[in-house]
């Protein structure tokens, strides 16, 4: 059961909503794409449920609000250190399924991989998540090969048409607040997908030495090592610190957190110039036997979530998924190749 | 046969090497039309031609091998191409009211190539409303960035899409990219300062390198439009010469304004006793001033505060005379 | 604020610097004050703020303090050699599994370290040179680039009392030293019973390569064999994404692995 409000009530809504939250949704920034007259579709504050994109995929996932893309954590004076304020407001976050399982995934590395994230922790803790159904696949989505198609561990389901907005709250802080609103009752099944024309299957077990086999290398050849794969993915995690001291006031300074990616030169440089995986091949293996292997040996289920991101942005036509093909191609010992 | 070759000219034909046969000039302006174009073309060319289109340089079609009896006929086949193309006609039927004023020509544009900083034949066509039909000698084109495929620096008019990059440091995550398709691909105005990007907004050519680069959308396009405005390039026999930077992050209303004022002071300095009453606008310019030419230019004109004027403007090129 | 520390594992604490031991130009050792359990492999992120964060392995425990090996490389370990004693240096951790020493109690001990490779398994030397009665045999081989590229020389000196030493520099230009790989003293090491013996490797990852192979054509079997793996490392919790090999985050599982598994990582 949930709540059907007409588009003027749910202008009400989205104001009584907004007191208490910061609400994050995918939105248009016009004109900010990559190339002249094209817009980006990314996550940004909304002040209208019209400011959601339903018909398109976000190039970037929502990973953003929860890990900021530059990201402060210490504040220098000249003797005292200053753990930057929490956001004074909680949030919420419109997102589809494919991105509440990525969501999993985050919370494994910064939750229970090793001590907990402070910083992402107090940020993950005063977040609300909506639940954006789909009413049919984009192009180069996967989420039904990868059973990310349908979720459970959000907070209230949103559905939307040119008249009304229907939420339906699960979390009991959501449904207090939506006690006493201008709505109707209604029920509305969740919508998603059941089909993709994408199909990946993902090889249960991969020959020893893949690391080594040649189909890597026609990667060196081809990736210009931008890093865009790794910066739309909902599932990257990494990032890199930096320390600086500011240009006005040479006492003052910040320690941050910035993400990082392992197709971007530097990802291994250790002092003394002893760097690892330095052509791009070796660097895509890296990345997609992380997806689709090695992060499942250690945490049981696969780090991709088929959302196709990074299919959509390469700039030299790289595919992903074509890569996870013909690591379906493989046959124990044998070779892609051949 | 009895024609007034002046009026067959202005009227967009040819008086060609071979007595009795001439070309009809068909202009493209921005170098883009519907594809429906080509047929008319070739329709005319095999009804009243000798079956050859010879593609110009400045992005027009020369239908060759016409009787100059036919010129009326073909006029009136040219009706839908005049239309489809938004050409400013006098009378219908009658084909091209003026030929002075040359195409006004574009490189692609931000329709297809990823450089273009904006849509060139839009711009192209409106340059062409604004100042068609013209009988004075201008050429004009342009180009969607600062690599000038189209040659803008040899017209009188260069045209060159810019963009003031708009860098949000917190979407940045210091890969480098822009810093080094800056300094690979353009002008060298990035840096790196404090794991940050500066710009040196001096040595910046607005080419729009580091937007198309950067994979975070730290760097993005401005919402305003801007331009280099190139003046008076020329080819020619006495001083062919590339064009010089007049207006730098200029706008797409004051280039309108800069190009009218320009004809209105053509029309005042012209030597009407030149040759065919023709006398070119860069060479007014040579024999009048740049500082009157730039009194006329900016006449009524409101720049924007980040437009920067040059104060002189000196030409080099080859001078054969 | 005081909360806020508790559970914020990126804030650093204070510790005092109580010594500098200077090994070569641009190797010293910090003597930081420091209690708490601590093993020898493991690191510190030591940081100098405006500057940044380094990893550096603890080289020597003592009751109070640990002893950070540092090699001055670049813009962090510039800054922290500009510090005297009684400075203070920014630190947080110990991060990593380390040496467990319990492991080679009773083993005939062969321990094989390169260049900085010293630095980390030092702690283990220094306990079994402490300790022999707990060892049915010590020997270790140190190499360096040259003379003066050996750190140490003062915990060499009473290893060589202590153990069977073999110190190599890849080249000598002067006299008194050893040449040649530490790879080129295995074939000679006296073995008395292959079964009990336990082998530790550390230095650059081509040098392990190679010596773990001599060992094993020695008759030592992978189980036998630790290594320890050196990556870039940005949080040293398991976050930053940088260290991890295959599976495995070399901060939290490692670096410290038995060669059955270390040998199945790759980069």
């Amino acid at each position: 059961m949930g709540n059907l409000f007409k588009k003027e009530e749910a202008v009400l809504l989205l104001n009584k909503l907004s007191d208490v939250y910061d609400i994050y949704a995918p939105m248009v920034f016009k004109g900010e794409g990559c190339f002249s007259d094209t817009d980006s579709i990314r996550y940004g504050k909304i002040t209208s449920f019209d400011d959601i994109v339903w018909d398109k995929k976000s190039d970037y996932s929502f990973k953003e609000v929860l890990l900021p893309i530059s990201d402060t954590i210490l504040y220098f004076t000249e003797k005292e250190m200053k753990v930057p304020d929490p956001s004074e407001k909680k949030r919420i976050i419109f997102l589809r399924s494919c991105d509440l399982h990525a969501l999993k995934r985050l919370d494994e590395i910064y939750l229970t991989n090793g001590a907990e994230d402070f910083y992402y922790k107090r940020a993950r803790e005063n977040t609300k998540l909506i639940l954006m159904g789909c009413k049919k696949s984009f192009d180069s989505c996967f989420c039904v090969s990868m059973g990310t198609n349908q979720a459970d561990n959000y907070d209230a389901y949103i559905k939307m048409d040119k008249e009304s907005v229907y939420l339906e709250p699960k979390d009991e802080e959501l449904k207090t607040l939506l006690e006493g609103t201008e709505s109707e009752e209604a029920s509305f099944e969740i919508d998603y997908v059941t089909d993709n024309i994408e199909k990946v299957t993902i090889p249960e077990t991969l020959p020893e030495g893949i690391q080594d086999f040649p189909l890597w290398e026609e990667y060196a050849g081809r990736c210009v090592g931008c890093g865009r794969c790794n910066f739309v993915c909902p599932t990257c995690t990494c990032f890199t610190m930096q320390d600086v001291f500011y240009q006005d006031n040479q006492k003052a300074g910040e320690r941050r957190r910035v993400w990082s990616s392992c197709q971007v030169d530097g990802f291994t440089d250790m002092a003394g110039n002893i760097s690892f995986r330095k052509d791009q091949g070796a660097r895509m293996r890296f990345k997609v036997l992380h997806k689709v292997y090695d992060y499942k040996k250690r945490f049981g289920y696969h780090m991709c979530v088929g959302c196709g991101r990074c299919e959509d942005v390469c700039p030299e036509y790289i595919s992903y998924l074509a890569c996870i093909h013909k690591l379906g191609e493989i046959k124990d010992g044998g070779n892609a190749d051949e | 046969m009895d024609i007034n070759t002046k009026k067959v000219k202005k009227n967009a034909f040819r008086i060609s090497k071979e007595r009795g046969l001439t070309a009809s000039r068909v202009r493209v302006p921005g170098g883009k039309c519907n594809a429906k174009v080509l047929g008319i073309i070739k329709e005319i060319a095999e009804t009243y031609g000798n079956g050859n289109v010879h593609l110009t340089t400045r992005q027009g079609f020369e239908i060759e091998g016409i009787s100059l009896n036919d010129m009326d006929k073909v006029n009136e086949m040219l009706q839908p191409v005049i239309e489809e193309l938004g050409i400013n006609q006098t009378n219908p039927n009658t084909g091209y009211p003026a030929s002075g004023t040359r195409n006004v020509s574009a490189c692609i544009g931000n329709r297809v190539c990823p450089f273009g900083n904006y849509n060139t034949a839009e711009f192209a066509k409106r340059i062409e409303n604004a100042i068609f039909p013209n009988d004075l000698h201008f050429k004009i084109a342009l180009t969607g960035c600062a690599n000038d495929c189209i040659k803008a620096r040899m017209h009188d008019f260069g045209i060159i899409g810019m963009t003031m990059p708009q860098y949000d440091p917190s979407r940045c995550v210091t890969c480098g990219a822009c810093v080094k398709g800056c300094d690979k691909l353009s002008v060298k105005a990035l840096s790196k300062v404090n794991d940050k990007v500066v710009r040196n907004e001096e040595k910046c050519v607005g080419c729009g390198v580091c937007v198309t680069k950067c994979p975070t959308r730290a760097f993005t396009r401005s919402q305003q439009k801007y331009y280099r405005l190139t003046i008076m390039g020329r080819t020619g026999k006495r001083n062919p010469r590339l064009g010089e930077d007049f207006l730098v992050w200029v706008d797409e209303d004051t280039i309108i304004k800069v190009i009218l004022n320009t004809y209105k002071f053509v029309e005042k300095y012209i030597d009407r006793s030149a040759p065919g009453g023709k006398e070119h606008v860069g060479y007014i310019i040579d024999r009048v001033g740049f500082t009157e030419f730039k009194k006329w230019a900016l006449d009524g004109v409101e720049l924007l505060p980040e437009t920067i004027v040059n104060e002189n403007v000196y030409w080099s090129g080859i001078h054969y005379r | 604020m005081e909360e806020t520390q508790m559970s914020n594992e990126y804030i650093p604490f204070l510790s005092e610097i109580k010594d500098v031991i200077k090994h070569t130009d641009i190797e010293y050792t910090f003597r930081m004050a420091y209690v708490g359990d601590v093993k020898p492999g493991q690191f510190f992120e030591v940081s100098i703020p405006k500057f940044g964060e380094a990893p550096i392995s603890v080289s020597g425990i003592g009751e109070d303090y640990v002893d950070l090996t540092i090699r001055r490389v670049g813009k962090v370990t510039n800054e922290i050699f500009e510090n005297q004693v009684g400075q203070t240096l920014f630190m947080r951790g110990p991060y990593g599994n380390g040496f467990d020493v319990d492991l080679y109690k009773g083993k005939e001990l062969i321990i094989i370290a390169g260049g900085t490779g010293v630095s980390p398994v030092k702690g283990v030397i220094d306990y079994f040179g402490e300790h022999r009665e707990e060892t049915a045999g010590m020997t270790v081989i140190a190499g360096f680039k040259s003379p003066k590229d050996i750190l140490f020389k003062d915990s060499i000196k009473r290893w060589e009392t202590q153990m069977d030493l073999i110190v190599t520099v890849d080249k000598a230009e002067e006299k008194g030293y050893r040449e040649g790989m530490v790879t080129a003293y295995i074939p000679d090491l006296n073995i008395s019973d292959l079964d009990h013996v336990a082998a530790i490797v550390v230095g650059p990852p081509i040098m392990m390569k190679f010596t773990v192979a001599e060992l094993m054509k020695r008759g030592i079997k992978e189980e036998q064999i630790w290594i320890s793996q050196e990556r870039k490392m940005c949080c040293g919790l398991g976050k930053c994404g940088h260290c991890k090999m295959d599976d495995t985050y070399i901060c939290l599982d490692g670096p410290v692995f038995n060669y059955t598994k270390g040998k199945k990582l790759f980069d």
